[in-house]
């Protein structure tokens, strides 16, 4: 295993829905126990795959000979598409809150698992972070991971039914301090999810754990060490 | 008015065609023009005073002489018939190119509803002429050599914008009937100025020259490819042809036709009689961007197969496939006075006008970079927030963003540093003032002047300086990042740069 200075990052196009998006895929040279798609936050409330969380996740897991992918949805960054209408679709979010292009963003989600299977033959895991926990969640069944990971759900915006589609281990990890979810909010929602599951509150930061990124990719590793899921051999 | 000068009532003015239209109809002494504006007029006003300025007449002294008069307006709902009496004619040349039907009602409010309110005005007014501005594409999916005449019946539209056209149409040619003579004028596929490739507006045909830009890039960054060698399937037959006309050569026929009426409603096709074939775009294209390799194809959007080079070209040309694919042709009289072996749109203009795009960022940034004005020796935040925004946003795509109604504080750290408040409401910047003031903010970046220094001049996104810089949000988070995208857009059009040593240079 290399040191994680020499992680490598490596620029990739993935086709979606007939355009290409820009994408990360983030390893070390030596043996691959796993690789992982990497789903970030909702592009009109700034996220993109350079996002610190998505970023600290990446790099932690390759250290640890996960293949990550890290990618931007559809008109962000290099990655091609997005609104026709710019400002109807601003317009229309700053108003409801939602977005039809939000389908448009799952569906790169699928695309990007798809690439990812096709590009790695290793157990695959989901991570999402806040917007990206409801793209990973809805693909979860069809993309037969091994575990699903969710940093800063926001239950109260998306569903999450297709969870319980899928019985493959789940964590959830948030903050005590989410603008998004109060903690009984939180708790309740995990409560009623099925098992197996694992919840995480972290005494740090708030929904963007910024500067308490290494707790959070600590308790993501934790998580999956415990599932045996990065064992050495 | 006077007894020896003919009115125009002209809407549009500030579009990519309005413009020109307006300047023809300015080269004819005996006419003077009434030119509807959208509120705020100081805004739309700057806007149609740089526009002429580049074709070059000066707004200020037109309006000094009387030649122009400006109208503040907007169709449908804000506009009255004193606006409009006393007008010889109306030239409608506002429109909605919106293609399929969005949350603002678009393209029938402006279409439909703005030309229903324009003729009943111009019938209480008792102004007996009407020009109205369509496209020679509301025949949708007819095929085969078109006539000059009304459709009478709805013809096979292929979206909710050329059916807003044909029902435009009719509405103006009922008006006729009881009201006057109408001058319906059918341009077809708009491109750059002829002469010196100036464009305004950048759509059709230009959505597919910025896709081979995009190929030929991607080409420059491969060490592999063969850029001669481009494996692209071109969905269309070879000999199929792109109706496309110079603006400026349609703008001078739609002027002709208003101002010298025969007397009969009547409907014109400004279309282009020797249009250049697939075959010739694609030599253009190849020559100019000096790539190769594409072939036409059978086969149909979306491609089920696409490799990586289709998918580039097509995330952005695909939206237009349906007008450069069948092979209509027009019925056009404009185009008999032409000499033998003229043709509208040829090689060298087509270059012409691709270079112009280039110049200007393919018209993203509305072609201007903004140099900061310093009044302390570096960038001046108070610059920024109390001039630079009030005028910068109201042309820029924020003030289309209709619901945005927000109070917003801006917090730089250091020196020189400060604090300002905005509020906007409905999209447009009604106010913006340096703090301490009466308006209570609902969210509040800070961040530190180095940081603003990076964001404003487009180096550094205002996500990526809250993620992992100084940056931070207090009040309202979610909305606080709501509109975090909305400046980026804004910031990505309107970029300010400095000196090439300066703070700003990146």
């Amino acid at each position: 295993m290399l040191s994680a200075a020499a992680a490598i990052e490596e620029g990739v196009r993935i086709p979606s829905c007939g355009r290409a998006l820009e994408g990360t895929l983030t390893y070390a040279l030596g043996e691959v126990r796993a690789c992982a798609l990497m789903a970030g936050p909702h592009p009109f409330l700034g996220g993109d795959m350079q996002n610190n969380i998505v970023r600290a996740m990446a790099d932690a897991l390759a250290r640890r000979g996960v293949v990550a992918l890290t990618f931007n949805y559809g008109g962000v960054g290099d990655s091609e598409g997005g609104p026709e209408d710019w400002p109807e679709a601003m317009s229309a979010f700053w108003r409801d809150g939602t977005l039809p292009a939000e389908q448009d963003w799952c569906e790169d989600t699928k695309s990007a698992i798809a690439w990812l299977r096709n590009s790695c033959d290793a157990p695959l895991l989901l991570i999402g972070y806040s917007f990206g926990c409801w793209t990973v969640a809805h693909h979860l069944q069809e993309s037969y991971a091994q575990a699903i990971v969710l940093i800063s759900p926001n239950p109260k915006r998306h569903t999450f039914d297709a969870l319980s589609d899928a019985p493959v281990p789940l964590l959830v990890v948030h903050s005590d301090n989410d603008f998004t979810c109060s903690v009984s909010e939180a708790t309740a929602w995990v409560d009623a999810l099925r098992e197996p599951k694992t919840r995480i509150q972290l005494s740090a930061g708030d929904h963007f754990f910024r500067g308490h990124e290494e707790e959070v990719t600590q308790a993501v590793l934790g998580f999956l060490d415990d599932r045996d899921i990065l064992r050495d051999e | 008015m006077s007894a020896d000068r003919t009115v125009v009532f002209l809407t549009g003015a500030t579009g990519f065609l309005g413009h020109y239209v307006l300047a023809d109809l300015l080269a004819n002494p005996n006419v003077c023009c009434r030119v509807l504006l959208r509120p705020p007029i100081q805004d739309s006003t700057t806007r149609l005073r740089k526009l002429l300025g580049e074709l070059g007449l000066n707004l200020s002294a037109l309006i000094a002489d009387g030649r122009v008069v400006v109208v503040e307006g907007a169709l449908p709902e804000s506009l009255g018939v004193d606006d409009i009496r006393g007008a010889d004619l109306v030239l409608h040349a506002a429109g909605n190119t919106v293609f399929h039907t969005n949350g603002s009602s678009e393209p029938a409010r402006t279409n439909v509803n703005g030309t229903r309110e324009l003729l009943s005005l111009a019938a209480e007014a008792g102004v007996g002429r009407f020009v109205y501005v369509s496209t020679a594409y509301v025949c949708g999916a007819m095929a085969g050599h078109l006539p000059e005449a009304f459709y009478p019946t709805v013809p096979p539209v292929r979206n909710d914008y050329e059916r807003s056209k044909w029902e435009a149409e009719t509405l103006v040619w009922d008006w006729a009937k009881q009201f006057g003579v109408a001058t319906i004028c059918r341009p077809s596929i708009l491109f750059g100025d002829g002469e010196s490739g100036r464009a305004s507006a950048m759509q059709g045909l230009y959505v597919v020259a910025r896709a081979t830009e995009i190929l030929a890039r991607a080409m420059d960054s491969s060490e592999s490819a063969d850029r001669r060698q481009i494996p692209l399937r071109i969905l269309g037959r070879a000999d199929a042809t792109c109706n496309v006309i110079p603006v400026n050569w349609a703008a001078e026929h739609i002027v002709r036709l208003a101002l010298h009426s025969s007397g009969a409603s009547s409907v014109h096709h400004i279309t282009n009689s020797d249009p250049p074939t697939h075959q010739e775009v694609k030599g253009w294209l190849e020559e100019y961007f000096d790539i190769g390799g594409g072939r036409f194809s059978d086969a149909s959007w979306p491609l089920q197969d696409a490799n990586h080079y289709e998918d580039l070209f097509y995330s952005l040309g695909n939206v237009c496939l349906d007008y450069f694919r069948n092979g209509l042709t027009f019925d056009s009289e404009c185009t008999t006075g032409l000499p033998a072996g003229m043709r509208l749109i040829d090689g060298a203009s087509f270059a012409r006008c691709l270079k112009y795009a280039q110049e200007t960022n393919w018209g993203r940034a509305s072609g201007e970079r903004t140099d900061f004005r310093s009044r302390r020796g570096g960038f001046d935040p108070a610059w920024y927030f109390e001039e630079f925004l009030p005028d910068a946003v109201p042309r820029s795509a924020v003030a289309k963003v209709e619901d945005l109604t927000a109070v917003v504080q801006y917090t730089i750290k250091g020196a020189p540093g400060g604090s300002w408040v905005s509020r906007f409401r409905n999209g447009q910047l009604e106010e913006t003032h340096a703090v301490p003031c009466n308006l209570q903010a609902e969210f509040e970046y800070l961040l530190s002047y180095e940081d603003l220094v990076d964001v404003v001049a487009c180096c550094r996104p205002l996500q990526d300086v809250f993620f992992h810089g100084s940056a931070e949000m207090t009040g309202d988070v979610e909305r606080a990042l709501k509109m975090v995208p909305i400046i980026g857009e804004f910031i990505k059009e309107f970029p300010v740069v400095g000196e090439k040593d300066s703070a700003l240079a990146c």
